[in-house]
This record gives C-alpha cells, sequence and structure tokens, in this order.
C-alpha cells in the first residue's frame, strides 16, 4: 500500500519536482503512473523507495512512515517491494540463476531454500531453460523477465516497474505487462511507470497521470465520478 | 546472519581480492614494507632497551675509602655506609682484592711490589642503590661519612644508552605511525578500486534491501585477508632478517642481544592483529561513502 499526503519534493537545486501530491494505492491494485520525461516521476519512484526524502508531506508506504524512517530501517522497506528496471540492471558476469539467486543472498536468505525458490520463480517467468544462460545470451524481453523474476524472487508486496518496456520491443512489450498482470491476480500491489499510451490504454487498468509535479488525472476519480 | 551467508560473505571477499590481483598484490606488498620496517624498529628498541637495563643492573659504585683507613676502621665506616638512605647493599672491597684486578696488566714483578703493605688502592665498598635516579643525592650522603675519600662516577655508558634509549623508542613510534598511516591508505585506496569495480553489484544489493553491513562485510574481509596475508609474511621476513643482522652484529659487538624467539610470540600477535585492524579499517573508511549514496548516485548516473 502506497500513501500520498501533501507531498512536495524540491531538490537542493530548486527544482520542484513534486508539488502537493495527494495519492493512495491500495494493496493489491495494479496502477499505470504515466506522464513525460521530466514530469516528476522518477522523483515519486525515488520518494517510494526512499532513495529520497520529501520535502513536505507524509508518506506512508507498506506501513512505514518514509519521512520519519531510521536509516537502518531502509533496507527493510526495500524487502517489501520487487523494482524492475528500464535497463534491467542484471550484472553480466553472472548466470540468470545467480542474478535472481543474488537479490535472496542478499537479504541472508540459507542456500536451501534459495535453490527451492529460484527454479520456481524462474519457471513462473517462462525462462527455466536459460537458467546457465549468461543475460547477453538472451532478448530483451528475456532479460527483463529476469528482472521481473529478481523482483519477485523475495516475494514482495508490491512490484515496482519503472519503464520496464523502454528497452525492449513492442511485442515483448505486451508480453511484460501481461506477466505483470498476471503477478497481479496473485495479489501482488503492481505500479507500472511509463509513458508508452498505447500499452497503457489496451490494458484498462488504473492509470494516473503526473503532470508538471502533480497528479493531473487519476482514472480511480473518474469511476467515482460515474458511479456518482 | 545465518552459515550461508557467513560463508558467502567470505567467499565473495577472496573473490574480490582475485579479481582486483594486481592491487590487492601491489598492497600486500607496501604493506610487508611497512610491517617489516615496524618490526625493525620495533626489535631496535627493545634490544637497546634491553642492554640499557643490563648496564643498569651492574649499578654497583664503588665507595672508596680514605688512605690510611685499616680494615678494622673500614667494618666500622662499612656501618656508616649501611645505613645511607637508598643504599641496599654494601660489600667490602678490600684493597688485596682490588688489586688482583691489575695483576695482568701489572706484570708479576711489579706486582708484587704493590701487593701488601705497598698496595696503593684503598679500601672500598660496593654499593648497591635501590633507585639509581637517588644517585646524585645518595652519593651526597655518602660523602659525609667519616671516612670515605670518594664515590666513582655513575657510568657514563649508562647515561648514554639511556638517552639512546629514549630517542630509539621516540623514533620508533614515529616510524611505526607514519607507517600505520601509509598502510591505512594503501588498504583503503585498493578496496576503494575493488568497491568502484562493483558499484553496480553494490546498487542492486541495495535495492533489494541488503543491510549496510551486508555490503560492507565482503570488503571488510577482503581487507583482514589483505592485512593478515602481509602479517604473516612480514612475520617469516623478520625472522629470517632479524636472525641474519643478530648473527652479524654479534661478532662486531658482543653484547647481551634478544633472540627472536624471546619476542616471537609478541610479534605473531602484535602483526596479525595490525593487519586485521589496518585491513579492516581501511575497507570501512573506503566503503562509507559508497554506503551513503542512493540509486544511480551509486553507478554515478
Amino acid at each position: 500500500m502506497i500513501e500520498f499526503r501533501n507531498v512536495s519534493k524540491v531538490y537542493s537545486n530548486g527544482t520542484h519536482a513534486l508539488d502537493n501530491v495527494n495519492l493512495t494505492v491500495d494493496k493489491g491494485e495494479f496502477v499505470f503512473i504515466v506522464g513525460a520525461s521530466g514530469a516528476g516521476k522518477s522523483t515519486f519512484l525515488k520518494l517510494i523507495m526512499h532513495e529520497e526524502s520529501p520535502t513536505k508531506g507524509a508518506i506512508i508506504v507498506n506501513g512505514m512512515h518514509l519521512e520519519k524512517l531510521k536509516r537502518r530501517k531502509v533496507p527493510f522497506l526495500r524487502r517489501t517491494m520487487g523494482i524492475v528496471f528500464q535497463d534491467f540492471r542484471l550484472i553480466g558476469k553472472m548466470t540468470v540463476y545467480d542474478n535472481v539467486a543474488f537479490a535472496m543472498r542478499c537479504i541472508g536468505k540459507k542456500t536451501k531454500t534459495i535453490k527451492k525458490r529460484v527454479p520456481y520463480i524462474l519457471e513462473l517467468v517462462g525462462l527455466k531453460d536459460k537458467a546457465h544462460n549468461k543475460p547477453s545470451e538472451l532478448s530483451g524481453g528475456e532479460q527483463q523477465r529476469v528482472s521481473l523474476a529478481r523482483a519477485l524472487v523475495n516475494n514482495p508486496e508490491m512490484i515496482i516497474a519503472d519503464e520496464p518496456t523502454g528497452n525492449i520491443d513492442p511485442e515483448m512489450s505486451y508480453e511484460i505487462i501481461e506477466l505483470l498482470s498476471e503477478i497481479n491476480k496473485r495479489g501482488t500491489t503492481v505500479l507500472v511507470v511509463t509513458h508508452e499510451h498505447e500499452l497503457v490504454e489496451s490494458f484498462g487498468k488504473r492509470v494516473v497521470r503526473i503532470e508538471g509535479g502533480a497528479v493531473v488525472n487519476d482514472t480511480k476519480d473518474d469511476d467515482v465520478m460515474v458511479a456518482i | 546472519m545465518n552459515f550461508s551467508s557467513i560463508g558467502y560473505l567470505i567467499r565473495e571477499g577472496f573473490k574480490n581480492i582475485w579479481s582486483n590481483r594486481i592491487m590487492s598484490l601491489a598492497s600486500i606488498g607496501v604493506l610487508i614494507s611497512c610491517l617489516v620496517l615496524t618490526g625493525s624498529a620495533i626489535m631496535l628498541s627493545v634490544n637497546v632497551s634491553t642492554i640499557v637495563e643490563s648496564v643498569g643492573d651492574s649499578n654497583v659504585t664503588t665507595v672508596y675509602l680514605e688512605d690510611d683507613i685499616t680494615e678494622l676502621e673500614a667494618v666500622y665506616v662499612g656501618k656508616s655506609i649501611e645505613k645511607v638512605d637508598n643504599i641496599t647493599q654494601a660489600s667490602f672491597y678490600p684493597k688485596d682484592e682490588a688489586i688482583l684486578a691489575y695483576k695482568d696488566v701489572l706484570g708479576e714483578e711489579v706486582f708484587v711490589n704493590m701487593s701488601g703493605d705497598d698496595n696503593p688502592l684503598p679500601h672500598a665498598y660496593h654499593v648497591v642503590m635501590a633507585d639509581l635516579s637517588q644517585y646524585d643525592k645518595t652519593v651526597e650522603q655518602l660523602l659525609k661519612v667519616e671516612g670515605v675519600n670518594s664515590v666513582s662516577s655513575r657510568s657514563d655508558v649508562a647515561e648514554k644508552l639511556t638517552s639512546l634509549n629514549t630517542l630509539v623508542t621516540m623514533m620508533s613510534f614515529w616510524i611505526i605511525l607514519a607507517l600505520a598511516i601509509i598502510s591505512l591508505f594503501i588498504i583503503s585506496n585498493t578496496i576503494r578500486m575493488t568497491m568502484f569495480s562493483h558499484r553496480f553489484e553494490i546498487s542492486i544489493m541495495k535495492s533489494v534491501g541488503a543491510t549496510n553491513s551486508f555490503v560492507r562485510t565482503p570488503f571488510v574481509i577482503e581487507g583482514v585477508i589483505i592485512g593478515l596475508v602481509s602479517a604473516g609474511v612480514s612475520i617469516g621476513a623478520l625472522a629470517l632478517l632479524y636472525d641474519a643482522v643478530f648473527k652479524a652484529v654479534q661478532n662486531i659487538l658482543p653484547l647481551d642481544y634478544v633472540p627472536f624467539s624471546d619476542v616471537m610470540w609478541f610479534i605473531i600477535i602484535a602483526f596479525t592483529a595490525a593487519g586485521v585492524i589496518v585491513g579492516a579499517l581501511g575497507s570501512l573508511l573506503s566503503i562509507r561513502k559508497y554506503l551513503k549514496k542512493e540509486g544511480n548516485e551509486i553507478l554515478g548516473w
């Protein structure tokens, strides 16, 4: 669950990245965050991951109040979310298996647990056969699925995908969003940041549009309006 | 942290050394030089103070009595000498015994003329002082005793050695300090390079929720391994080097040098501790700034 209450972010160089943002994403939702580059999407994500702190306002993510989160608690916040990057961020010298296992190693999981969990997740994203390949031997779509497997492997409450389709073919993009949608059906909250309107429209999920650092449109509100 | 993690982190530490082997080797080399120099400074300091102490141990001062004092009178003077503060022991040193020391030098013929009643030496007492630093005051008191003519002056050698000892100790201290700082700098630089080449992994580790201590551990282990390897080689090198120097110096200036085995355990413990501390501290210093960064900052984007 994500809750932004009157959140503003001004960077030390004076850039107003977000201006009085109010937004709630409930557990189990699938939300697209759209907006042009420079609209404030990246800042929005950085605030959720606590790479940045808000200048004003309150942020609650998975039950943690980020504006007063202690430094040593930050890793535990990040364990509640899986992050998928536009550029995949896979470690080139590790195999697909090791890349996924790495995320489990990093949070101190036992080797036995890792050996059970990683093949299961790789099967889920359809990469069981590629477990021992290096990322460079895979297509863009496959690499993104490895990245997704890594995000999922620690069973997070929420998946955050930052332009997950930015570096891959359109057909593959569709596949990735399908996969995310599948994961969402199992109860994981999914947040996808993208600028690809067509893709967003074809799925009919909740869309939050950010422009100039503010939420200018939220399809959830539209639903409410329609209901009224 | 469980056993799987510990095993994993130690393996990562070793991998870091291997993947950065040229720099690791270079820093091991520098560290060995620093440790051997430090060890040499310690050995020099230990030897100088031992020699100074052995000279100090023979801190027997000779109290000469007046020429005309007879052996019987000397016994009474002796009683007075014993009563002087700071004197722990006074043993009579008759002139007949004193002259024997010169027997070889004088030759039989001259010696015969100088022994017995013709002995030109006065009777004396060998006294031992409890506290040598009170030397001047005690001598003043001794001279007041009736029948005492003079007191032998404190050994110049002892005095010079004491000041040499202080000098060597001071110099060793500064040398060791300077070398420690250099070692720290070298190790932290090496680790910084490993860390730079691992910045991508570090950024991923942080994004999946690795704690700072988890991110830090392989680098600390890398530093500690470098420190330990350096310590091991240095101990061996110092032992061999010292042995060679020991033998050479013993031939030129035979004194009671300290054999390496006497200080071996001290050196082993000190070097190992120094290696571990410098290694760990060096890596902690360089990783601190990485751990403060977030996300793309780590990658320098």
